[in-house]
């Protein structure tokens, strides 16, 4: 097995984020919760609760270089959590403090910048709140990027030079923005995005081509190429992320933009994702809907989908021919088990249902996930250069992937 | 109870609402000439069909297709004659015909397949032929050709 799988919960996970040695995690399991888990040999055992939030936990992201923790809910606030001691007991606890967010919708997704003296909180509001610490007062005030955004911002990412900012919304459109806040910024150095960036300069505006949601986005390692994937609008699902820099839609198609030349629309032939990572300046991995990661790679030439880290395909093999549509992995999930029962129920009128043994009655996936991959993020390695990446989804589950391990051009 | 309130159109109290049309960019054409293009690209699909050369015909009808609004008489001329196209062609020949098309040609087929089995008794529209269509495309497109269908506004 190329990877690494852990069931953390029956239940779905929302967000993942892992403390800077890898040694703990944080998840929130689809509840006003955010658990960690600590690393205990082979198990990941939840150790800690932390609960301050009184609506749904959407995003988590924990600082490589402070050791903090930034929460995002749907009840429109944000805390940051920081390990202190407790002056009575002496032991070491998680406390949160309150960001002032200004929104007046759920808060979807945040991340630090890459210095972690600011972070972006995506909202419902229509609304990015830029958050940076004044010391006067001890808390996070925010800033926010309104315009020209007109629906949900359904994730953010930052560019490397800690001023910049990617957005994907389900206006369908992904965009790069300037965070640029005067009392925690040096003036930024010129970029292929832009020279002059007063806070809220737009510096790029992408649509997703066939009209899909941007879920998830990300700058490329050097922060010169954006990616982007787009969803589908329908039975809006709260975890819809987008790449930035690259931003990967719920129309199915993953694109690439150079912003002073070409841009690449993929479309894939599976699910749409919803989430994606940069490994290199000339590739990354996409997961969504299709349950299983792919890889895409390209330069300024052009770019292709490389194969799935999820051997699908060779597990599919592995359990001889089926019938129906062969060959192409995410085609062929629409004759696995649940298609077939329902064929078979109308066609026949048989049920499956107590028929052990049978092998309509089959509705495991091939793939290691069991249903919609939501997260994926950078486990090890520079960001130039990721070796393993994790991701969790609806299923409950945690894996972690060697990015090297390509099953199966596609 | 007093239900009425659920009809009023909040929307008008907003200022910043988003609009039908600011959700994708307009076709660029005119809907005269719209109709002009669609009238002949009907009458170069009656020759390729005579040809017999139902991937021209295929190819021609559905390169920028009509979309939007005020063009209603051009999408009814492109959506009979594609049925026409479908209509002829033989089961064994469809997969090879599907793989001859572009990416974007694949997904227009698609939204006029959907099209199709959303007006039953519309015209000569059959049911299977649309499915038959239906399932090969769905082979070598993939479902995301599907879910790209379903989420372009830019309807034909």
């Amino acid at each position: 097995m190329a990877q690494e799988v852990h069931t953390l919960a029956q239940t779905p996970i929302t967000s993942h984020s892992f403390s800077p040695d890898r040694t703990k995690l944080a998840a929130s399991l689809n509840s006003n919760d955010v658990q960690i888990y600590s690393r205990q040999g082979a198990e990941w055992l939840p150790t800690e609760t932390l609960s301050e939030h009184d609506k749904l936990i959407t995003s988590i992201d924990w600082a490589p270089q402070s050791n903090r923790i930034v929460t995002a809910s749907q009840d429109r606030n944000a805390y940051v959590w920081q390990e202190v001691q407790d002056p009575e007991t002496g032991k070491v606890v998680w406390k949160p403090t309150l960001v002032l967010l200004r929104i007046n919708r759920a808060a979807t997704y945040v991340r630090w910048s890459p210095k972690e003296d600011k972070f972006a909180v995506a909202s419902g509001a229509r609304a990015i709140a830029i958050c940076s610490f004044d010391e006067e007062n001890n808390w996070w005030v925010s800033k926010l990027l309104k315009k020209p955004i007109r629906s949900t911002v359904l994730a953010v990412d930052w560019h490397p030079n800690n001023v910049l900012l990617a957005a994907g919304s389900a206006d369908m459109k992904a965009r790069v923005f300037s965070a640029y806040i005067k009392e925690v910024d040096d003036r930024p150095a010129a970029t292929v995005w832009g020279s002059k960036l007063p806070f809220n300069t737009i510096c790029g505006e992408y649509a997703s081509p066939a009209g899909g949601w941007v879920h998830t986005v990300g700058f490329s390692p050097s922060g010169d190429v954006l990616a982007f994937a787009s969803e589908y609008p329908f039975g809006y699902r709260r975890f819809a992320s987008q790449l930035t820099d690259m931003h990967e839609g719920h129309d199915s198609s993953v694109n690439v933009v150079y912003p002073t030349g070409p841009v690449f629309n993929i479309r894939i032939s599976s699910l749409p994702f919803v989430t994606l990572t940069w490994t290199a300046e000339n590739s990354l991995v996409a997961a969504g809907h299709d349950c299983q990661p792919f890889v895409f790679s390209g330069s300024e030439e052009g770019w292709q989908s490389v194969g799935s880290l999820d051997d699908a395909a060779g597990a599919k093999a592995a359990d001889g021919p089926r019938a129906g549509y062969g060959g192409n992995t995410s085609v062929g999930r629409l004759k696995t088990g649940a298609f077939a029962t329902f064929r078979d129920a109308d066609s026949r009128g048989q049920s499956s249902l107590g028929g052990a043994g049978s092998p309509t009655a089959d509705t495991k996936l091939l793939t290691v996930h069991q249903n919609t991959i939501t997260n994926i993020r950078p486990y090890q390695g520079h960001p130039s250069q990721v070796s393993l990446v994790s991701t969790t989804g609806v299923d409950g589950k945690l894996v972690i992937w060697d990015v090297n391990a390509v099953a199966g051009g596609r | 109870m007093d239900t009425a309130f659920r009809k009023i159109d909040i929307d008008q109290y907003d200022e910043d609402v988003l609009h039908e049309s600011e959700l994708y960019d307009a076709d660029p054409r005119d809907p005269s000439q719209v109709l002009e293009e669609a009238k002949q690209r009907q009458a170069a699909v009656r020759t390729a069909l005579s040809r017999s050369d139902v991937l021209s015909a295929l190819t021609t009808i559905l390169e920028s297709p009509p979309y939007g609004p005020n063009v209603d008489q051009a999408k009814e001329i492109t959506l009979q004659t594609l049925l026409t196209i479908l209509n002829t062609t033989k089961s064994t020949e469809i997969p090879a015909v599907i793989k001859g098309l572009s990416q974007d040609a694949q997904d227009t087929l698609m939204k006029y397949l959907y099209k199709g089995m959303a007006m039953p008794g519309w015209g000569d529209i059959s049911g299977s032929v649309l499915l038959g269509w239906h399932e090969k495309l769905t082979e070598i497109a993939g479902t995301g050709c599907i879910v790209r269908t379903l989420t372009d506004r830019r309807l034909v």
